[in-house]
């Protein structure tokens, strides 16, 4: 259970930094280090067990379903890890306590910092490839975080975007690789994985996911060609660079082709990747941190070629190599989060942290001097000190790897490696603490306060205890990690500092002298240098993402050009492609149903159709004309309801192209007489074709259809409309019973059509529209009359009809054609009628009604009917329907649907008024008129008195 | 008798219609907001609990049996989808009390918010293929007048091409309709799906389905069918958006996961190829899109298309695991989605823009809003242990054990793109210092800013929880996958035991 706590500890630990805080920046540190001591004592008590070869473990489910558990383990190369993130993570805590400015929210530093650390200490003790991936990410992200904490920094946003960029885009590659990998295996759980070297070697799926986890591990871990995020990383606080970079986050990548080692290593392909990436790695960086006066981006350099390093062991393959690495691992967090460190006290006692303003500091700052130089000789590989003694372990294993057949360049190379690796940190010692004092330093130097130099102290206290005494300091946790890398017995090795005069020896001679050549003549090489190419990875970087950009936003606004002739063209042409295709593939011959002939009624139906369309696309451009042909295909599709035997439906038709033509010439009337010609020849063509394939193609479809025989639902209607539904006209039932649901439906969508109309006209009338129609002239020529004494006196005799006309078709409806929808629309075409003659104001104060209120109305009512027999204990809308006597009357039915179809009635009435009050409304505000007092221009009360 | 399958549809009906009686009353419309979304939202969960406990739920409506009249029908889906339909529309409520401007309140925002969750809801429980589209068209109407509300120039023109495309939708859908009744007679859903798996020769139905697939593709924004979103998702007021972005396209992609489990076969080599396309390539597009973006709300639109592409992936591989990742992948982006366009709402409040290059230094200014940003914003881009991991990770697993590599290709680098949108966001929002002069000036603080916080760290919750407790999660989608993958259970829970 313990091991859990471990690794939560730090993330639940995250809130009391940013809680502390507040009580001032020691209690701050306090607390936060108390969380990371606790997590090292918690994992200390496990020492024993793991130094014994034991694992330890504990896990529950999270997502069976998936294989992700929550499972943990520990073993020896867990424990060095997370021995080493905790161990020095208490460092930088202690560091940065006086490494951050007043200025610095501190809270925030130290609950990133937690966070990270939980997520790196997951990732090291997971048992589960998924767990570890998910830790994974998370240190992605809270690294992030961390080099951005300096978020006023430009360079601070952009080194923290490319490293989440990177590291987080190889962990993708790396979740495409575990689930490949666990494919393989059925199970991803590393204890398991591990035990399936055999399985996973001879899938067809090991190189890609091989390659993918290689992909995952070298971005993480900086190995060339994905290096280049981690100097530009360094914008970070000192701190963080420390921390991530000499023991942490580089080291992920490293830790996960140690994990994986067993099952993964031992092949060709295997060793050719990962070793000549390490090789590259480790020369190129090298070569690269020789010429940096930046003393992090020296260091930033140093570790990537220190990655290359370790990569190029565990690329060997070879047990003895494998040791070696684990070692490098030890030695190189040590000396090297002392070396960040130290340079943080340069930089933050010198005000600068360039080699070029620096030298001389071994005299006015001795303690940090003689710590660097420590760290830095440890750096080179000079004896006596941890980095020699794994460096030249790394040399021995180099010195008989055979690369391609050639038994010289491995050796040659690693040689080479080295040799820069003396000369750039020799180079760190002499040019920043020795040489002439200057006279002017950006601040005055002196040894930082104790806090600062002993995190340092005490890291180069172990640099030369390990140095010295191998075995003893260092000895049980290499033999426990590397038998944890290599899952098998361990190779006979033994550390020590003498191992006699091998050629690892001699190459370490070679690289020494070479490196102080090197830095002898470092003038001229470095004029050498500056001849030479430098490509700038961060601007290749930048380029490509500069170009990404451009492309996407060249792509983006190509096909998003705002044109919505275009997007149409897309949307058909797209779907005439795949209904085509599928049509074509498909069995579309006609069906054998039997043709009924043509006849002749039909035939001018049809070509009146065609011809009204036709008509349509030429004069469209003239509104007036188009709308009257609009008005007649309307009453044609309506004619042709009628052939086809639904009178119900042609009525409705007929109505509805009444109300829709009359509300039409009312907008028309503010609206341009003429739409300005859009499209060129070209596109017409292309509009043209696509129209004219579209058509053609849903006809087929739909003569295929027709010419097929099916059963309908239809019979059951007919047979069940009275006895069920309580009502002859089966149309009617069907629309308020049987599928008076989509009735329900359509009312609501036309009250809200009228809401949509009123917020569309009325918004649009308090803005800049508004101020427009103030200043609006009609070009028309207007009829001196405007509410003509006939049309007033003829709607004024039909009103009473009208509404009577509309209380009978609402009546009958459900027997014979008619019903609350086409009543509707009767009673509100004669009410249009009033105010087409006496004028909308006039109309509008003798008829207060809230239209809104009336939608509002019919929708409960419709919606009461339907729950209302929920009440009896029917489901919603379920009808019923009685038969009564009355005196004069005879026998009358009375159903609920009558209730409904009321509510359909008002919802109808209520829509199209509430749009004609709209309408009315811009016309009285644009034609700057009172309202009428008088119902028609002409009073003839008046005319008779005279 | 099953009251709870249409109780999520009348609730917001009866809210509507109750607020348009109150039209003069701004502040009954208030209250009536948030008190029928909330109920709203209960009822769901009832659904989704009884769904769970019983199976499917069927209500007859009429009381006419199936296929002759109308039947709602609720399984794990449906249940799901309704239920995330309540809590995007409680919280827009809630969000919208503290961010509307009297003007919007005046022209009948809050009946035409409750309208709209009838259409979406109503969608999701129908079992009849028209009624459905009667649904759509709620839906497009109530969404056309929310999106026109406020009269600005730009939302003019915003709303005249979303709704033209959309209508080309509606059009090809009812003319899908039409066409597929002629071939087989029946428009309940459940009967569809029986009869065409009893035809001898499909081919007609084939075609049909494609004009499906284009009418829904249209209403889900996939490629090439997305256009309106991009040309209109910015315009309106940001609680608005935030309702479209969580709701509407999910509408279209519920249809084609129906549709295309229950109705037409995915079997066909042919069919699935084509949506496998549509979806790698509304993926790619979408997330393109949105790198080109400076604006917040631009950049949030162009992402809701791309993920669109992960959820017809789920479909489209069309193996339970992958089916179990699409519904997973819905459940997770509805929240997040809206989410970010409210808190990309509250920043337009704190600081008047929606511009990247205008707005910064909130972090500085407003630490929590920051990591509230973050929860959904990394959850977009697939962070553990947060929503959108595990959504993404099973697409991603599914389409590895599918063999479709070039999707899975697609769908990480999607992946990948779109973290680097989230942290441009982050970059530009939060990191960088206010530019001197910080966009227009702020809208002043009128309403309580707690409301705002509150529906936004609501989500932000509901994010973490799925992330955490994702096996529960799982499970769910996984019954709702299992229940879509055998249609019979369907088909005998509408048309009876004998079917």
């Amino acid at each position: 259970m313990s091991l859990v706590l471990i690794v939560m500890l730090p993330f639940i630990g995250a809130v009391l930094p940013a809680l502390m805080i507040r009580t001032g920046r020691n209690a701050c540190t306090i607390a936060t280090a108390s969380v990371t001591i606790l997590a090292f004592a918690l994992l200390m008590t496990h020492v024993p067990a793991v130094l014994r070869g034991e694992v330890v473990q504990v896990g529950w489910d999270w997502l069976p379903g998936l294989g992700l558990n929550a499972n943990f383990f520990l073993d020896g190369l867990g424990l060095l890890f997370a021995s080493l993130i905790l161990g020095i993570g208490l460092l930088i805590i202690i560091y940065a306590r006086f490494y951050l400015a007043k200025e610095d929210p501190m809270g925030t530093f130290f609950t990133y910092l937690l966070l990270f650390q939980g997520a790196m200490v997951g990732i090291v003790l997971s048992d589960n490839i998924l767990m570890l991936l998910i830790f994974w990410e998370l240190t992605s992200l809270s690294s992030f975080l961390l080099i951005g904490y300096w978020k006023h920094l430009p360079e601070g946003r952009q080194g923290a975007r490319m490293a989440l960029a990177v590291t987080g885009g190889g962990g993708l590659a790396m979740i495409a690789g575990a689930l490949l990998l666990g494919q393989i295996v059925g199970s991803y759980d590393l204890s398991v994985i591990l035990q399936h070297k055999e399985l996973i070697q001879a899938s067809p799926l090991y190189v890609p996911a091989l390659l993918l986890i290689l992909i995952g591990a070298f971005a993480k871990s900086a190995q060339f060609p994905l290096h280049f995020w981690l100097p530009h990383a360094m914008a970070a606080p000192t701190p963080v660079s420390a921390y991530l970079h000499s023991a942490t986050m580089v080291k992920a990548g490293i830790f996960l082709l140690a994990r994986l080692w067993p099952v993964l290593a031992g092949t060709e392909i295997w060793f050719y990747l990962v070793t000549t990436t390490g090789l590259i790695t480790m020369v190129v960086a090298a070569y690269i941190a020789l010429f940096k006066d930046d003393l992090k981006a020296l260091l930033a350099y140093s570790t990537v070629s220190h990655l290359g390093l370790v990569t190029m062991l565990l690329g060997f393959g070879t047990p003895l190599a494998a040791v070696a690495a684990v070692f490098h691992i030890i030695n190189h967090a040590t000396f090297k989060a002392a070396l960040f460190m130290s340079a943080g006290i340069v930089d933050h006692e010198v005000g600068s942290r360039d080699i070029k303003h620096l030298g001389g500091l071994v005299m006015l700052m001795p303690i940090t001097a003689t710590l660097a130089t420590i760290a830095a000789a440890s750096m080179a590989g000079i004896p006596l000190l941890n980095g020699f003694l794994s460096k030249e372990m790394m040399l021995e294993e180099a010195a008989h790897t055979v690369w391609a057949g050639q038994a010289w360049l491995i050796p040659l190379l690693a040689t080479a490696g080295a040799m820069l690796s003396v000369a750039y940190s020799l180079r760190y010692i002499t040019q920043v603490f020795f040489g002439p004092v200057r006279e002017h330093y950006p601040s005055t130097p002196h040894d930082p306060p104790m806090g600062m130099w002993l995190p340092p102290a005490f890291l180069v206290g172990l640099v030369m205890l390990i140095g010295l005494f191998p075995q003893t300091f260092a000895g049980p946790l290499v033999a426990a990690s590397a038998g944890a890398v290599i899952g098998g017995p361990l190779p006979d090795y033994y550390l020590s500092i003498w191992h006699g005069l091998t050629p690892a020896l001699f190459m370490s001679a070679v690289a020494l002298g070479l490196g102080i050549v090197i830095l002898w003549r470092y003038t001229q090489v470095r004029a050498a240098w500056q001849k030479g190419p430098h490509p700038q990875a961060k601007a290749l970087f930048d380029r490509t993402l500069t170009g990404a950009v451009a492309v996407s936003s060249a792509l983006t606004y190509r096909l998003h050009n705002g044109s919505l002739q275009r997007y149409l063209a897309w949307f058909i042409g797209a779907c005439v492609v795949i209904g085509y295709v599928t049509f074509w593939l498909s069995s579309h011959e006609a069906g054998n149903r039997a043709m009924l002939p043509a006849a002749p009624v039909a035939i001018v139906g049809w070509l009146l159709l065609i011809g009204g369309c036709a008509a349509l696309m030429a004069l469209h451009r003239d509104r007036l004309l188009a709308l009257i042909t609009v008005g007649v295909i309307g009453l044609i599709v309506s004619i042709g309801f009628v052939y086809l035997s639904a009178p119900d439906l042609a009525l409705t038709q007929i109505s509805v192209e009444v109300v829709t033509v009359v509300l039409l010439l009312l907008a028309l009337n503010f609206l341009p007489k003429h739409t300005p010609a859009e499209s060129m020849s070209v596109r017409k063509v292309r509009d043209g074709v696509l129209a004219v394939v579209a058509g053609l193609g849903v006809g087929a479809i739909a003569f295929a259809a027709m010419t097929r025989d099916f059963v309908t639902l239809s019979d059951f209607y007919l047979e069940q409309s009275l006895p069920g539904g309580g009502g002859t006209n089966v149309v009617n039932v069907i629309l308020v019973d049987f599928r008076g649901f989509d009735t329900f439906g359509e009312i609501i969508v036309l009250g809200i059509a009228a809401l949509a109309i009123f917020a569309l006209l009325d918004g649009a009338l308090r803005g800049e529209v508004g101020r427009k129609l103030d200043a609006w002239v009609s070009t028309e020529q207007r009829s001196m009359n405007r509410h003509p004494m006939m049309l007033v006196v003829a709607t004024r005799v039909m009103l009473p009809l009208a509404l009577l006309v509309g209380a009978y078709i609402f009546l009958r409806g459900h027997n014979v054609p008619g019903g609350g929808f086409i009543a509707g629309l009767v009673v509100a075409i004669a009410l249009i009628m009033q105010y087409m003659a006496s004028g909308f104001g006039w109309t509008a104060k003798r008829m207060r009604v809230d239209y809104h209120g009336m939608v509002g109305a019919g929708i409960l009512i419709a919606a009461a009917t339907g729950i209302g027999s929920w009440i009896a204990g029917h489901p919603f809308l379920t009808s019923a329907f009685e038969y009564f006597t009355w005196p004069l009357v005879g026998k009358f039915e009375l159903a609920s649907a009558i209730a409904f179809d009321t509510g359909v009635f008002l919802t109808v009435v209520g829509a199209v008024m509430l749009t004609l009050a709209n309408l009315s409304r811009i016309g009285r505000r644009a034609q700057h008129q009172q309202i009428n007092e008088q119902p028609m221009d002409v009073n003839p009360l008046e005319n008779t008195k005279n | 008798m099953r009251p709870e399958v249409a109780l999520p549809i009348l609730i917001p009906l009866l809210a509507g219609a109750l607020s348009l009686a109150f039209w003069r009353s701004r502040a009954m419309q208030r209250g009536i907001g948030v008190v029928g979304t909330g109920v709203m939202m209960l009822s769901a969960w009832v659904l989704l609990y009884t769904t769970w406990q019983e199976g499917y739920l069927v209500m007859h409506m009429g009381n006419w049996p199936a296929p002759f009249g109308i039947v709602l029908v609720a399984d794990l889906l449906s249940a799901i989808m309704v239920v995330l339909a309540g809590i995007t529309g409680f919280a827009t409520a809630i969000y919208s009390l503290a961010t509307l401007g009297k003007r919007h309140e005046h022209f009948g925002y809050y009946p035409l918010m409750h309208l709209l969750l009838a259409g979406v809801n109503g969608a999701f429980l129908t079992g009849d293929i028209f009624n459905l589209y009667v649904w759509f068209e709620v839906m497009l109407v109530a969404s056309f007048a929310l999106l026109i509300l406020g009269g600005e120039r730009a939302q003019m023109e915003g709303a005249i091409k979303y709704v033209t495309l959309n209508l080309v939708s509606s059009a090809l859908f009812l003319s899908a309709i039409g066409l597929l009744y002629g071939l087989i007679g029946t428009l309940n859903m459940a009967d569809l799906a029986d009869k065409i798996a009893q035809l001898e020769d499909p081919g007609m139905v084939k075609v049909v389905a494609m004009l499906f697939l284009v009418a829904f593709g249209i209403k889900a924004a996939a490629f090439p069918f997305f256009f309106w979103l991009p040309a209109s998702y910015h315009t309106p007021q940001v609680a608005v958006s935030a309702l479209f972005a969580g709701l509407l396209t999910k509408v279209g992609v519920y249809a084609l996961f129906r549709v295309f489990t229950l109705i037409f076969s995915l079997e066909d080599p042919f069919t699935q190829n084509v949506l496998l396309w549509m979806a790698g390539l509304t993926m790619l597009t979408g997330v393109l899109g949105a790198a080109a973006q400076y604006e917040f709300r631009r950049i949030l639109s162009f992402h809701i298309i791309s993920q669109i592409g992960y959820m017809i992936l789920g479909l489209a591989l069309f193996t339970p695991l992958a089916l179990i990742g699409g519904v997973f992948y819905i459940m997770h982006h509805i929240i997040v989605k809206a989410n970010l366009f409210f808190i990309s709402g509250l920043i337009y409040r704190l600081k008047g823009s929606y511009e990247l290059r205008e707005l910064g230094g909130v972090y500085r200014s407003h630490p929590w809003l920051a990591l509230l940003f973050l929860i959904p914003a990394l959850s977009l881009a697939g962070l553990p242990p947060l929503s959108g991991f595990f959504a993404k990770f099973i697409l991603i697993r599914a389409g590895i054990e599918a063999q479709a590599w070039w999707l899975v290709g697609v769908a990480l680098l999607v992946g990948l793109l779109t973290l680097y949108s989230m942290v441009k966001i982050w970059s530009e929002v939060f990191w960088k210092a206010a530019p001197p002069s910080a966009g227009k000036t702020p809208e002043p603080r009128t309403r309580n800013d707690a409301l705002l916080y509150l529906s936004i760290g609501g989500l932000a919750l509901l994010t973490v929880l799925i992330g955490l407790g994702a096996q529960p999660v799982f499970v769910l989608a996984e019954q709702a996958a299992a229940q879509l993958l055998d249609p019979r259970g369907y088909i005998e829970a509408v048309l009876g035991g004998e079917a």
